[in-house]
């Protein structure tokens, strides 16, 4: 009788080409362990090669597509031929017009949301030696925001029993409507604007500045003192850092004599020498000095780290938001991201030209590929600086608001009136 | 006919916020109402075609002072409860008094109201900056110094008092 013995399968570790070290087969990694050996030249060509096609890509899609404003406006003149043909009034044209182009300035900060929290997450985990969400989607969790969108939508909307209902109820919607009517008058490239309107700077700051009301309905509603404090400390940070903000763009305006945020951009047309781009970034002191001002007030105003103290986590349990649950809870993200995305796009309008090249050969790329190139750079800033910096204190917070961004902003004016006198 | 659909929904936002400052239990209702009804003011600037005007109320008036408004509410103790009795007794005089603004504002306003409105919002941010910083220039500095004068007083109140 021969007994046969079950031999026990042994596993041999097996070099992996992909990223350079011995692994067990048929194991399935953590995707942080295919991440141990940070050299590996391989997974680095990869990578490289990944993010190069990308954006020649991108770049390429952009170079045949072209400029889509000027495109449109034939295709908006059809349309009207062909409805006036039927007789329907001039007058219901319009307002018809006027919804279709809401519902795309809607989609802005939308789809901004979806693709800036994942981002985000890749971009902190990155930092951190992590690898971020990489299940959902087919590539690198591209899917994953979507999936968390999903999640919030079917969650229970929980509401204090302390809670002032109707408030608690209106608070995120007081938060987001604002975020959504000042992309109004912010160009996206040439053409492609909402509302044209002569004022809009002053209507952006103005319709930004409402927020607040929402973020203190949402503190003081929840009936919780955390809350409660979290909404006031909020509000006075917002209230006080959009002096210096407003102040920083002064000198753009004084020196483009408009108010209007495409006249800004298009006033910054042109180079210095055929080289040098008229940007007002490169104006001497000034311009530099604005923009920072303006950078560091623009992520003060949308309450990012290291100025977010009054959503902390750790002290405050998060603040003016920590009684919201599902959807009402995802609007407070969805505004904080929609502002994100308009700072970047301000900044890109009035400190770097907007929709103009950097350099005059790599004007073959249309408008709108820039605009949207220098807004992803300068929120890649802002993504980056919640991973670099800790957290300011309240008091310093404040201190430091009042006593250094204001002066300087202030001396920044008197600064950018010698340089009009001295251009002039 | 679109402006006067859209007068008569603003008109209706503010009477009802404004009757909602009044009325409504809890100084913090009354206090977002009061912002509702600044912003619905904006939008009857809005429609009469001053841009700059209704700019400039959303910024000082909602933004700012609605806001400051909301501090002093939430700063101020137990008169932020969320139902405090608002009204005294003295209903009567205070009905007589607002009869007799109310009457006054109607014979002022009988005046202009019969003025047609500029179809469009044209841009008035020039013609308003030639007159504050040209011809009106010296009541524009004096009013910031009555501004000044008042912050200089807001930080001697603020200050401690030196040990």
């Amino acid at each position: 009788m021969t007994e046969e013995t079950i031999q026990p399968k042994v596993l041999e570790p097996v070099f992996n080409h992909a990223n350079g070290r011995l692994l067990m087969p048929e194991t399935r990694y953590w995707p942080t362990d295919m991440w141990k050996s940070p050299w590996s030249l391989p997974t680095y060509r990869r990578g490289a090669a990944v993010l190069a096609g990308l954006i020649l890509g991108i770049a390429g899609v952009a170079w045949f597509i072209g400029e889509i404003g000027p495109r449109l406006a034939p295709i908006y003149t059809l349309a009207e031929q062909f409805a006036l043909s039927y007789g329907v009034p001039a007058f219901w044209i319009a307002v018809v017009w006027t919804f279709i182009k809401g519902v795309f300035v809607l989609l802005a900060p939308a789809l901004n949301a979806l693709f800036a929290v994942w981002w985000e997450r890749k971009i902190s985990a990155h930092i951190q030696s992590r690898m971020g969400p990489m299940y959902v989607g087919w590539w690198h969790g591209a899917l994953q925001t979507l999936a968390d969108g999903i999640k919030l939508f079917l969650k229970e909307d929980i509401v204090p029993d302390c809670a002032d209902k109707v408030v608690h109820w209106l608070a995120p919607v007081v938060v987001l409507i604002p975020a959504i009517l000042v992309f109004a008058p912010v160009p996206f490239g040439k053409d492609l604007i909402y509302a044209n309107i002569d004022i809009g700077t002053v209507y952006v700051f103005a319709v930004g500045g409402v927020s607040v009301m929402g973020i203190i309905m949402a503190g003081w509603s929840s009936g919780n003192k955390f809350s409660l404090l979290g909404g006031l400390r909020s509000a006075a940070q917002l209230v006080s850092y959009e002096l210096p903000r407003t102040f920083a763009v002064l000198p753009v305006i004084m020196l483009a004599g408009t108010l209007n945020i495409a006249d800004i951009a298009g006033f910054q047309a042109g180079y210095w020498g055929g080289i040098v781009p008229r940007w007002f970034i490169f104006y001497p002191v000034v311009g530099q000095v604005a923009f920072i001002v303006f950078l560091i007030a623009s992520v003060a105003e949308t309450n990012r780290v290291p100025f977010d103290i009054p959503e902390a986590e750790s002290e405050l349990v998060a603040g003016f938001n920590t009684e919201y649950s599902g959807m009402k809870f995802a609007l407070f993200f969805l505004s904080e991201f929609a502002y994100v995305l308009l700072s970047c796009l301000l900044m890109s309008s009035f400190f770097f030209g907007g929709g103009a090249a950097p350099l005059p050969f790599l004007d073959f790329l249309p408008s709108w590929a820039w605009f949207l190139s220098k807004t992803l750079i300068l929120m890649f800033c802002f993504l980056w600086f919640r991973w670099t910096f800790p957290r300011f204190r309240v008091d310093r917070l404040m201190d430091f608001n009042w006593k250094f961004l204001l002066p300087v902003s202030l001396l920044n004016i008197a600064a950018g009136g010698v340089l009009i006198w001295l251009l002039s | 006919m679109t402006e006067t659909i859209i007068f008569y929904m603003l008109t209706a936002v503010i009477l009802l916020s404004a009757l909602g400052v009044v009325l409504l239990p809890g100084l913090m209702h009354s206090a977002l109402c009061l912002g509702l009804c600044l912003a619905g003011v904006a939008g009857i600037f809005a429609s009469l075609g001053s841009d700059f005007v209704f700019a400039a109320q959303i910024l000082v008036y909602v933004g700012g002072i609605a806001v400051l408004i909301l501090f002093v509410v939430l700063l101020a103790g137990s008169a932020s409860d969320k139902i405090v009795r608002q009204v005294n007794d003295q209903w009567l005089p205070s009905l007589l008094i607002c009869a007799a603004f109310f009457w006054a504002f109607l014979k002022i306003t009988g005046y202009f109201s019969g003025i047609p409105a500029a179809a469009a919002p044209s841009p008035s941010v020039r013609a308003i900056a030639a007159l504050m910083l040209g011809d009106y220039a010296v009541p524009f500095e004096l009013i910031s110094v009555v501004l000044l004068a008042s912050m200089t007083g807001a930080v001697l109140f603020g200050r401690r008092k030196a040990q």
